[in-house]
């Protein structure tokens, strides 16, 4: 299984995993544990729209579905029906995936940027949704009172570490076997992808629905995490901000939009010194990325250093 | 012989136009038989027709003996029916082998490492083994078409249709390409359809002719006796003379 990377990715992959893992016992803060544990959050959520959308070229820009979905459900499961929270985590994924199916079926035929208006409508719908139903929903406030699912800030950081580990590992695999050559052809032609006698929907919901799963999955750590959930986490501010970690960290590499995510995530709260000038910094700082490396960041200075040691 | 494809009365219209009309023809294993016609004669909707990529409004495919009519591409494809496109399709930020690869997967091939040895071969067999590695888009034109080829051979067809397979070539590269056809229906023993507009290789090449014009078949039979055809003749040139008159 691990035949699929080079001794130089494993390397690389343990010596980030250290750093993420190491950085809160070195520097003991509460506020690092926080800020590490919705980087990491953010960091499964960029690999898993960079599956789907990285190596198919379309561009799912209502990515906050599956993220809210997650949440919600999780966050209904806990308060309202005083399940053991632990069961948000599958149901989180199960409810992701559902609307998945529901949204790919119809909208995975159509071309062009019609896919990512089409997905971009369904979080809207769903953010409308939690507003309009704001009874069982709690509207604007959300969901709120939800329980954290271990006691201990540090020992959730490690789980949330864990689980976006093995998820990675898992979406880097599937990109590197016959599956991800295929989203890569269809990236390429999907006419051509019919002649060669390839399923072409079939892959297309599928990856959706993977790439689904795992939002749903973040969705729910994120609802355990912040013990609340609001009709924000479906807004497109979400996707984008996914969007902009999936391109800062090179489009369809994955591992760079995990590292795109924890950069960024620290970026933000780096530049909170700079109170309200931090939004315009931010952003000349992406504009200034994305315009010297139209590649990314992460993943194409992964292949210089890659390429360097010998 | 047994016929491989057998079509009937197959009929496409976009609107006012009837793209295809009532065409019948059948081919039988092992044969090489050409499509003629000018162009907007209707030979590319036919070949779209019956690779799945557009549905007919009226008609019968009958491919090895079953209907594969209204079956979505890739199952025809599956079913051992393989094309090529007129304007080569690669796919772009891929090598030339996982080009292939992809068809080996198509063809239901998984394992990585056989689909790779697998395409390789296909490579090897139309020329372009020493540049597995490259990146697809930048073959010349030539060695798309060979692309294309090795791609639709990757999921094991029993027919073949080629769209055009000399368009944009220039003279030396079609005399190879078309050896290396010739060599498919002679070695590999496959069945081959093929479109073109370049009389004088497409004649040296296939055994029947099928001549089209306004979508509908208007003679069929031997290269030499087609191109005598007073019909084929008036659908090339004699459509000057009429529009002179009008």
């Amino acid at each position: 299984m691990l035949a699929a990377f080079t001794k130089k990715d494993l390397i690389g992959a343990v010596i980030a995993v250290a750093v993420l893992a190491v950085a809160p016992l070195v520097v003991k803060s509460n506020y690092l544990v926080g800020v590490l544990t919705v980087a990491v959050i953010y960091g499964l959520w960029a690999a898993s729209w960079d599956f789907m959308s990285g190596l198919t070229g379309r561009e799912n820009f209502g990515y906050a579905l599956f993220i809210g979905a997650g949440a919600y459900t999780a966050g209904f499961l806990d308060t309202a029906f005083l399940a053991n929270p632990w069961w948000g985590l599958p149901a989180g994924v199960v409810a992701a995936v559902a609307f998945s199916l529901l949204l790919g079926f119809p909208t995975l035929r159509l071309k062009g940027p019609y896919f990512a208006l089409a997905m971009l409508s369904g979080a809207a719908i769903l953010q409308r949704l939690m507003l309009i139903f704001w009874e069982k929903t709690g509207g604007e406030e959300g969901l709120y009172g939800i329980r954290p699912l271990l006691n201990s800030q540090l020992g959730f950081y490690y789980l949330v570490l864990g689980v976006t580990l093995i998820s990675v590992l898992v979406l880097v695999l599937l990109a590197r076997s016959p599956w991800g050559l295929i989203l890569r052809a269809i990236r390429g032609d999907e006419a051509s992808c019919q002649a060669a006698g390839i399923n072409v929907t079939f892959y297309k919901i599928a990856s959706l629905a993977i790439s689904a799963a795992f939002g749903g999955l973040g969705g729910a750590l994120y609802a355990h995490y912040q013990l609340q959930v609001s009709p924000q986490l479906f807004s497109i501010v979400t996707t984008i901000t996914v969007i902009i970690m999936v391109y800062v960290g090179g489009m369809g590499s994955i591992y760079g939009a995990v590292g795109g995510a924890v950069l960024l995530t620290l970026l933000t709260e780096l530049l909170r010194d700079f109170g309200e000038w931090r939004l315009l910094i931010y952003s000349l700082i992406l504009i200034l990325i994305l315009f010297f490396l139209p590649g990314g960041l992460i993943a194409p200075v992964w292949r210089r250093l890659r390429g360097m040691a010998r | 012989m047994s016929a491989l494809l057998e079509v009937q009365g197959l009929t496409k219209r976009f609107g006012g136009l009837t793209a295809v009309k009532d065409v019948s023809l059948s081919l039988d294993k092992g044969e090489i038989v050409g499509i003629l016609g000018p162009n907007g004669a209707g030979k590319t909707t036919l070949f779209n027709l019956l690779t799945g990529f557009i549905p007919p409004d009226t008609g019968s495919v009958v491919f090895d003996g079953e209907s594969i009519r209204a079956l979505p591409p890739f199952r025809i494809v599956k079913r051992g029916l393989a094309r090529t496109f007129q304007l080569c399709r690669p796919f772009k930020g891929m090598s030339v082998q996982e080009n292939v690869i992809v068809g080996c997967l198509g063809a239901g091939q998984h394992a990585n490492a056989a689909a790779a040895v697998r395409a390789l071969e296909l490579l090897a067999m139309v020329g372009l083994e020493h540049k597995a590695l490259m990146p697809s888009e930048l073959l010349p034109y030539g060695d798309l078409r060979r692309l294309e080829i090795a791609r639709a051979l990757a999921t094991n067809p029993k027919l073949l249709l080629l769209d055009e397979p000399f368009a944009g070539l220039g003279t030396a590269e079609i005399e190879p390409l078309s050896g290396l056809i010739r060599e498919l229906h002679r070695e590999q023993g496959l069945t081959i359809l093929i479109i073109e507009h370049k009389l004088r290789e497409f004649m040296k090449l296939v055994l029947r002719v099928i001549a089209m014009d306004f979508g509908e078949v208007i003679a069929q039979g031997a290269p030499d006796a087609i191109v005598r055809d007073p019909r084929v003749i008036e659908a090339y040139i004699g459509r000057d003379e009429a529009h002179a008159v009008a």
